[in-house]
């Protein structure tokens, strides 16, 4: 058993059908790719067959994937047939700095947290809160209740065998000035962190630094590149940053960026790092390429580094 | 019948489903860029989907809701401006589907959340000067069978709720010089000739949506229901399909992808089955000189079917 598994961060769009059994009629009838990016048999296969053998759910999926597979369970078991397992989902504490927001926020996380048991998944990888614009800048105590409702979450990921781990974007409200601030604020028996290596570093954050100091910290990976690391605040706190309106990219697929990954394999190497790392092809143009490429740039450049 | 006057609907680019390229439809400059091209196939005015989904995520580069708008272009104005700049002229209608809305047991959620955004969608057409708001009445059947397993037995309340929730905005709409157009999707509770349970209950100046191809997959005569109900015909859909719906696949979770069998439900127009052109010419016959609205929701190739359907009314007579 290798120490690292690769897992996808689920950024495909809707996926309206289970399974295709009509393939070739359903191509013929417009004679165009979409039959190849319809049937989550079909998308399972893609990322079984280049190796990702874990999927991270999307939140915002839900409200199809629960009426097309009728339970969390029977995604599970589908995906599983095709050697993917979901290894947690992706959650956002919105608002979790207001106080007379705490009740709502906690109890939004702990049924994010019973859906992931019901999917079998072990992780829930969760932005802090809103994004900076329009909540920014945080106080202190602002941050102390951001970081109390980490706890509190955090508390019943741990009794329900799932791991919270806290996933930075370069757009938080929690950001370059308060980001380890938060961290420490939290309980390291309670509260992971989820080190989204691109977003860190647009945030301003060194990633090999970053690393080191909290390795301790770290339950999983949100592993992408970027070219555009510590971007200023006028872009980070701007409105709506993420997605560009020139359409400039934030993040690119491993190796197609500027961030030192290989120095940061070297670093989990260094302290040992085991269990799951989901890539993330957000801002992709082709979902399976981004894949393939990320494949073959794990395989020749980071896997034999550590492995 | 003047056909310079068609507009063409923005739901033919796809913004909810995976294939290669979609993620570029959540940024601005494709829209932009998007404008001339529509005006380029001969289309002066669009419809525009009304989606609040876009405020949710920040990718307010969607220019389907008044946060986007506003986040982008400050004013509705100034988005008329650049639509017109590119050659757009006028922004024909909204529409509105509450299925975003329908994803738990919660009723209250459904009817706050659809009353919410609905009358946030219509004022956002009167702003953008848009002749009608065409709404849907309810989700799929079969979304909200799968939160509600009761919904037969809810019906009569559901029904009662979703009439009050209209009737308010039929005021609403009547105060700002927008027509309310009520859809009528074959995968809705209030498919085919249900719809007038809800037009029956309203002011004379709330109208029916003729969806060419909604109509014929619920099994409805095209011909008939026009000329049945030629008077209160407030907005016309020109939708064209080649599906069957032999499985009651409308009352299924997710009714536009067939579960049992893989299918495109709505084809480009002028490449399914529905004799276009005789719709037109019946509705021509008729006097009818409303809104006319062409769709190629699903489209497999937004570019081709905007040259697709341009192709279609060229065979017609101005």
């Amino acid at each position: 058993m290798p120490n690292i598994r690769y897992a996808n961060m689920c950024h495909w769009k809707s996926i309206p059908y289970r399974q295709i059994d009509n393939f070739r009629d359903f191509y013929y009838e417009d004679k165009t790719n979409s039959a190849y990016y319809s049937d989550w048999d079909t998308v399972l296969k893609y990322q079984s067959a280049l190796g990702f053998d874990g999927i991270e759910i999307a939140p915002w999926d839900l409200a199809d994937i629960l009426p097309l597979f009728g339970s969390p369970e029977n995604f599970a078991a589908f995906a599983k047939d095709r050697g993917v397992e979901v290894i947690g989902m992706f959650h956002g504490a919105h608002a979790s700095q207001a106080v007379d927001h705490f009740d709502e926020v906690v109890k939004s996380g702990r049924e994010a947290v019973d859906t992931i048991v019901k999917f079998g998944g072990e992780y829930m990888n969760t932005c802090p809160t809103n994004n900076y614009y329009g909540s920014g800048p945080l106080t202190r105590d602002d941050v102390q209740q951001c970081a109390k409702v980490m706890n509190e979450i955090g508390r019943y990921a741990t009794d329900n065998g799932v791991k919270i781990g806290l996933h930075n974007e370069f757009f938080c409200a929690i950001n370059l000035p308060n980001h380890r601030e938060f961290i420490e604020l939290t309980d390291p028996k309670l509260v992971h962190y989820c080190i989204d290596t691109a977003q860190v570093a647009i945030m301003g954050e060194d990633l090999l630094t970053f690393y080191n100091d909290y390795h301790d910290r770290i339950s999983t990976f949100h592993l992408k590149d970027t070219a555009s690391a510590r971007q200023p605040d006028s872009v980070r706190y701007a409105q709506d940053p993420e997605i560009a309106d020139d359409g400039t990219r934030w993040f690119w697929e491993p190796g197609l960026g500027e961030l030192d990954l290989k120095g940061l394999y070297r670093l989990l190497k260094q302290h040992q790092f085991k269990g799951w790392m989901s890539v993330e092809y957000d801002g992709s143009p082709d979902m399976l390429a981004s894949m393939a490429l990320t494949r073959y740039h794990l395989d020749t450049e980071l896997r034999p580094i550590y492995d | 019948m003047n056909l310079d006057a068609f507009a063409i609907s923005l739901d033919l680019i796809n913004r909810h489903y995976q294939e290669p390229n979609r993620n570029r439809y959540e940024g601005k400059y494709f829209w932009e860029e998007l404008y001339p091209l529509i005006s380029a196939s001969g289309f002066r005015s669009i419809e525009i989907p009304y989606e609040p989904v876009w405020q949710f995520g920040g990718r307010s580069g969607v220019p389907m809701n008044r946060y986007c708008i506003n986040t982008k272009y400050e004013t509705a104005a100034n988005y008329r401006e650049v639509l017109s700049a590119g050659g757009i002229y006028r922004v024909a209608g909204v529409t509105f589907d509450p299925n975003l809305f329908m994803r738990n047991d919660n009723l209250g959620f459904y009817f706050g959340a659809t009353g919410h955004f609905a009358n946030e969608a219509l004022a956002h057409a009167a702003d953008l000067g848009a002749e009608y708001f065409a709404i849907s009445p309810s989700p799929y059947y079969g979304r909200v069978a799968h939160y509600h397993p009761n919904l037969e037995a809810e019906a009569e309340s559901f029904t009662e709720r979703v009439t009050e929730l209209l009737q308010g905005l039929a005021a609403k709409a009547e105060a700002s010089g927008v027509r309310l157009v009520l859809r009528n999707e074959f995968w809705s509770l209030f498919r085919g000739e249900r719809i007038f349970q809800l037009l029956d209950t309203l002011p004379d100046s709330v109208k029916l949506d003729v969806d060419t191809a909604n109509l014929t997959i619920a099994g409805i005569s095209l011909s008939d229901f026009i000329v049945a109900h030629s008077n209160r015909i407030g907005c016309v859909h020109l939708t064209d399909t080649s599906f069957e719906d032999t499985a009651e696949t409308w009352r299924s979770p997710n009714p536009e992808f067939p579960d049992n069998r893989a299918t495109q439900v709505f084809r480009d127009p002028g490449t399914g089955s529905i004799d276009l052109p005789q719709v037109i010419s019946l509705l021509d016959g008729l006097g009818y000189q409303g809104p006319m609205t062409c769709s190629a929701r699903q489209t497999r190739d937004p570019f081709r079917a905007l040259l697709r359907i341009r192709a279609l009314l060229n065979t017609l007579q101005n």
